[in-house]
């Protein structure tokens, strides 16, 4: 406990020191990669529960930009609109799975390909 | 020399002829005329107007034809009075403006007025006089059909007349031009009058389509004209200092001095003449033109409208003058015309086509006679050809409405002593005399040998001359060749396809025919046409010494006139019996011809005499009946077969061919009218592949553009998804590469 | 002192620009930090990118498996090169550990997101994601955000993942009836997966290229002190309470608060003021009597900004949530009346499903 403490510690007390190796621009890339993966997977994937799940994983590289952002800007802004974007994922989840169990129902397939009578 | 005093009262009345007797058209200065004689253009006119009137209001009677024969009447007595008033100088009568463009220093002036001078009235004498007398006879003619058709048919008639006035009387080739296309108008309707015949309806066609080739002509002429002279005005044509200067240079030969546009202006006026008039190569309208009722056929087709060709070329006769080959081509196209179609009326046995073919021909003499440098030969040979032209046709048609419309000569015989039917062999016979040219006794004789005696007076022109004296036997040959088919011999008739039970009061039952004999007011016009043939001899003896004759004295004082220095030397020389030596003339620097030695005059009366009495009797000896109605030469005992028939047979394919036409109709349908047909499929296809191919690809390039863009709009999320990402990222990258250029500023 | 620029501002500069110092150059207008600049080449950079495209676009459901793994292994390949690209900066710096601990989070959570949007079964997919989540939180530790860390494991793994695998279980699709799969092909086969991979990677070289154009370090502040417990300044009531279970507060006495209200403390010297309010005397506690308790952790930093800065959001949110939920009971209370046939036959597959001997799996 104290060691895993120690190591949290440790990260605070890294705070006053810059950390050259480890930039922000790792975490930005690996913000922009999950952000990559998630978009990916909402165009390829046809069960429309993976498409939103994939657009979870969208506002997950989201929030992790935003608090890579407020570490850098050494303010607590970023960490407090991550709470907002987990509340919005909340509601959209909540909402968005009422639908698909309702589309669900009337199809009897969760494929997103059923739903194409607005076609040109 | 033959003076008759009984014509003296009319010489006192005669403007004074001798007053500018000169070499130069005698147009020195034009006045102002009396307004009434708009009267002859104005109320042809009105009663056209009047018959569309009745026709709808729906008359049913023959008012339309007596509405007309009084217009025509009343503007016959208006001609009348202009030409006792005529004091010798021209005046204009001005109706009012019409075309008036000014241009910078030039201008184009075409007025709706009218130029009167001796040529016009000479012409429009006979126009107006035959109007009303053709009028009287189609009242009774056309009697059959009263209703819309009787008024159309007299609405067409005014029109006619309106129009052929506009064409002589106008005072700039503009009016002139109008004239010409009223009058091939009203050719067309008159001609497909019975347009339910799909024959007539061909006929009319070819017609109207014939003489638009000629009017073209025509027209470019025109433009020609006001572009070389800047003016298209008569009065100031004619006195053009140019147009002066030209004809003096021509006067001796000199026609390189003349420039080239002047020279092709006559050859253009030339086609117009051709198409109008009928001449070769334009003439196959004309006998299929005989489609159209008979009064059409004498008023327009033989003496009005195909005239207009002649009047043409007599009017624009200065012009005429300067250009080196328009008067010889002239010569030798009429000549050609009379010869072909007098063979080709020898082998027809439609009368009316006989008759038709003989006013080409006769056409053909007076068209010669404008190329042989004698306008009064023409005129005069025009004037006498209408009284017994229309006669002929008028009786021709008599028979064939009297006949329930049968015209074949070889299926009617006697009609001369059937009963009722004796005016009409009289008077035909006075026209077929006429026609042939018998010495003497007809005016059609002292006409033609004006002409063919200036044939020989003109030096060079020796051969035309010989072939319009043969063609003269074959006029003789085959107009008597009707005559003693059908007019003499043993009775017989054979009834046409018009035969209308109706008109005979035959109900029910039919029990031969009978025919059907005309009326009085055939007769009236039949009997006052061969005395005005007739009289027409007379007209030969007036001013005999000055002027050939009282055409000669009309045509001495307008733009027609010419006094050829070849004829002037024959006359001095024949007067005072001396040799006759070289001129210079336009022709070149020779002496005038002579025959067989005698003076032209003289020796042409002699060979054209015996050359009508002998095609006299060739025909009565083939043709005519037995004893002495066929001349005691005959042997014909009925109407079908004469002696002709076996030396036809011996002449192999020649008569065939001659009977349909030398295949000229089917020689223009092969060279003309097949390519354009073909030429016209082409285009068809054309414009429907690629014209409509071009516009139907414009049309279905939207439906091209939907169908390459609508799988974009497949209905699945996704696919939306995809685009809008795809857009997003293509649109970095645009900011990103090009615009900030990866980031340098 | 490394200075702390903005991103944009980096863009300039003819060094730090990939395609300008093809192209032309610029004067020197703003300093450039090289460690930075040198950070990854773009060529790798861009061929991490490839790689990891076509890997991805192989590993994504297809009927063909083995191509499936061998794009797994492209994508492992992508991340290794990453990872060995970025490692080699590592050993210049001076403290290892945090840089350690960064790689293997990213690394789990790159692999596990990947594996979650090419698993062709969606409970997997689910579990992956909550794996992602883990990942996440290790990373967010890493940028001194544990609150949020927390919150992101309770909320998201434990409410809103968790919402979805009830989901998944409710909406199971079954395969076609005389197909062999036993998963559906909805689930099976991927739908235009490489255009979707070329978009997706063409957007992350793109962002990366505008990041490496010199992102400035991690920046420390200026008085570390002062700016990790500044906060407690703001709170007075706390610093109350901590001095109280310390044992520093006499009876009577409380926190000096200054004239606005924030507490009297001297963070720089370690000092505290306390007042008497009965004998309205103050006196003031010496650093080693500062409390070992007496700091600011970071949720107190993003409580107070929470609250202090956006108190109007906190309240949106809330309407958000409520909307949320009034949302749900409306869909849910939809009743669907379905035919008795369509009833029947989704209940056939499902057994015929469930009766089909199961394969080795794709886990």
């Amino acid at each position: 406990m104290d060691h895993l403490l120690q190591s949290t510690q440790l990260a605070q007390l890294a705070f006053p020191e810059a950390v050259p190796a480890v930039t922000m621009a790792h975490y930005l890339f690996v913000s922009a990669a999950m952000f990559t993966m998630g978009l990916i997977g909402f165009l390829t994937r046809r069960n429309m529960i993976i498409m939103f799940l994939c657009t979870e994983l969208m506002f997950q590289g989201a929030g992790l930009a935003l608090i890579a952002f407020g570490r850098h800007h050494l303010a607590a802004d970023g960490q407090t609109f991550v709470i907002f974007v987990l509340c919005v994922a909340a509601a959209e989840a909540a909402m968005a799975l009422a639908l698909v169990v309702l589309l669900f129902r009337h199809k009897e397939t969760l494929s997103a390909q059923a739903w194409k009578e607005l076609n040109g | 020399m033959i003076n008759t005093t009984l014509f003296t009262n009319l010489l006192a009345l005669a403007p004074d002829t001798h007053a500018a007797a000169s070499h130069a058209p005698a147009v020195t200065e034009v006045g102002t005329g009396p307004k009434w004689i708009l009267l002859i253009i104005g109320l042809p006119m009105l009663t056209t107007l009047l018959c569309g009137l009745y026709a709808m209001l729906g008359n049913k009677t023959k008012l339309p034809a007596w509405t007309t024969v009084a217009g025509a009447g009343i503007a016959f007595i208006a001609t009348l009075a202009m030409y006792m008033s005529f004091d010798g100088t021209p005046y204009t009568v001005h109706a009012f403006d019409w075309i008036q463009i000014h241009f910078g220093d030039k201008s184009m002036i075409a007025n709706f007025s009218f130029y009167i001078d001796t040529l016009t009235i000479y012409w429009m004498l006979f126009v107006t006089g035959l109007a009303t007398l053709i009028a009287l006879y189609a009242s009774e003619y056309m009697s059959h059909d009263v209703g819309t058709s009787y008024c159309r048919f007299f609405g067409a008639f005014g029109l006619f007349v309106f129009s052929m006035a506009c064409l002589v009387m106008g005072d700039n080739l503009l009016m002139l031009y109008l004239g010409w296309e009223g009058v091939g108008l009203c050719s067309y309707l008159l001609i497909g009058y019975f347009y339910k015949k799909p024959e007539a309806v061909a006929a009319a066609k070819k017609a109207f389509i014939v003489n638009r080739i000629g009017d073209l002509g025509l027209a470019l002429g025109v433009y020609l004209t006001f572009v070389h002279f800047g003016t298209l005005e008569y009065a100031a044509l004619f006195n053009d200092p140019a147009l002066l200067g030209y004809i003096d240079s021509a006067k001796t030969g000199g026609f390189s001095a003349i420039p080239t546009i002047a020279q092709w202006i006559p050859l253009l006026f030339m086609i117009g003449a051709f198409g109008k008039s009928a001449q070769f190569p334009l003439y196959v309208w004309l006998p299929d033109a005989m489609e159209g009722p008979t009064p059409v056929s004498a008023l327009i087709h033989a003496a009005t409208m195909v005239t207009a060709g002649v009047y043409l070329i007599a009017r624009m006769y200065p012009l005429f003058l300067v250009s080196e080959h328009a008067l010889p081509i002239v010569a030798w196209v009429g000549t050609i015309t009379a010869l072909l179609s007098a063979t080709i009326a020898m082998a027809q046995f439609d009368i009316k086509r006989i008759m038709a073919y003989s006013t080409v021909s006769q056409l053909g003499y007076m068209f010669a006679g404008l190329g042989l440098l004698t306008t009064t030969g023409a005129a005069f040979h025009v004037l006498t050809h209408a009284f017994f032209k229309a006669l002929l046709f008028l009786a021709c048609g008599a028979v064939m409405h009297g006949f329930a419309g049968q015209l074949d000569l070889r299926k009617l015989s006697g009609v001369a002593w059937m009963k009722g039917w004796g005016i009409v062999g009289v008077t035909m016979l006075v026209g077929c005399m006429n026609l042939a040219g018998l010495p003497y006794i007809t005016s059609g004789f002292y006409s033609k040998d004006m002409i063919l005696a200036e044939a020989f007076i003109t030096p060079g022109y020796a051969m035309i001359g010989w072939i319009l004296v043969f063609t003269a036997i074959l006029t003789a040959y085959y107009t008597f060749r009707v005559y003693f088919r059908v007019f003499v011999g043993p009775e017989h008739a054979e009834p046409g396809d018009e035969h209308h039970d109706d008109d005979h009061g035959h109900e029910g039952h039919d029990h031969g025919f009978h025919p059907h004999p005309p009326g009085w007011a055939i007769n009236i016009v039949l009997i006052t046409l061969a005395c005005a043939s007739m009289l027409a001899i007379s007209l030969a003896y007036i001013d005999k010494a000055e002027h050939h004759g009282w055409a000669g004295s009309m045509m001495a004082q307008s733009t027609a006139s010419f006094h050829s220095p070849y004829a002037e030397a024959a006359h001095h020389a024949h007067i005072e019996h001396t040799e006759m030596h070289a001129v210079d003339g336009p022709v070149g620097h020779a002496a005038p011809g002579t025959v067989f030695g005698m003076d032209a005059h003289t020796g042409m009366i002699i060979v054209s005499g015996l050359g009508a009495i002998f095609g006299v009797l060739v025909a009565a000896f083939f043709h005519g009946p037995k004893g002495w109605q066929g001349l005691f030469l005959g042997g014909r005992t009925e109407a079908a077969k004469c002696r002709m028939d076996a030396v036809a047979k011996r002449m192999g394919p020649i008569p065939k061919m001659a009977e349909n036409k030398w295949y000229v109709d089917e020689i223009y349908h092969t060279i003309l009218v097949t390519p354009l047909r073909i030429i016209s499929h082409i285009f068809h296809w054309i414009d429907k592949l690629l014209v409509d191919g071009i516009v139907n690809i414009i049309g279905l390039l939207p439906r091209v553009l939907a169908w390459i863009l609508k799988p974009s709009q497949s209905g699945v999320l996704q696919g939306y998804a995809v685009s809008m990402a795809g857009g997003m990222v293509l649109l970095l990258l645009v900011v990103f590469v090009l615009i900030l250029q990866g980031g340098a500023s | 002192m490394p200075v702390r620029v903005s991103v944009w501002d980096e863009l300039s500069g003819p060094e730090g620009c990939l395609f300008a110092s093809w192209l032309h150059t610029k004067p020197d207008l703003y300093p450039r930090n090289n460690a930075v600049d040198t950070i990854i080449s773009p060529i790798a950079l861009y061929l991490i990118c490839v790689l990891g495209a076509l890997g991805v676009a192989a590993a994504l459901p297809r009927r063909n498996k083995a191509l499936e793994i061998t794009g797994g292994l492209i994508f492992a390949a992508a991340i290794g090169l990453g990872v060995l690209v970025l490692g080699l900066n590592a050993t210049e710096s001076g403290q290892p550990l945090p840089n350690y601990f960064f790689y293997p989070f990213a690394i789990l959570a790159l692999g596990a997101s990947a594996r979650m949007i090419t698993h062709p079964r969606p409970v997997y997919s689910a579990l992956y994601f909550i794996l992602t989540i883990i990942a996440s939180c290790g990373l967010y530790l890493l940028l001194s955000a544990e609150f949020m860390a927390f919150a992101l494991v309770i909320i998201y793994a434990g409410a809103i993942l968790i919402t979805y695998l009830f989901v998944i279980m409710l909406a199971t699709q079954a395969p076609s009836s005389g197909s062999e799969q036993f998963i559906d092909e909805t689930d099976s086969i991927a739908r235009e997966p490489i255009i979707s991979c070329v978009i997706g990677f063409a957007l992350l070289a793109i962002l990366t290229t505008a990041m490496f154009r010199g992102i400035g370090d991690l920046p420390a502040p200026s008085n570390p002190e002062l700016a990790q417990d500044s906060v407690l300044l703001n709170l007075p009531t706390k610093v109350e309470r901590i001095l109280d279970r310390a044992g520093h507060l006499e009876v009577g006495e409380r926190l000096l608060r200054n004239d606005d209200g924030t507490a009297a403390i001297d963070l720089v010297n370690r000092t505290i003021t306390i007042e008497n309010t009965d004998l309205h005397t103050t006196r003031t506690l010496n650093s080693d009597q500062w409390p070992e308790k007496l700091f600011a952790g970071n949720l107190d930093r993003l409580g107070y900004n929470l609250m202090h800065d956006h108190p109007m959001t906190i309240e949106i949110a809330g309407i958000i949530l409520l909307m949320a939920m009034l949302g749900a009971v409306v869909l849910a209370r939809k009743h669907i009346e379905l035919e008795e046939d369509l009833k029947a036959a989704q209940a056939r597959k499902l057994g015929d499903s469930m009766n089909q001997p199961l394969e080795a799996g794709n886990a």
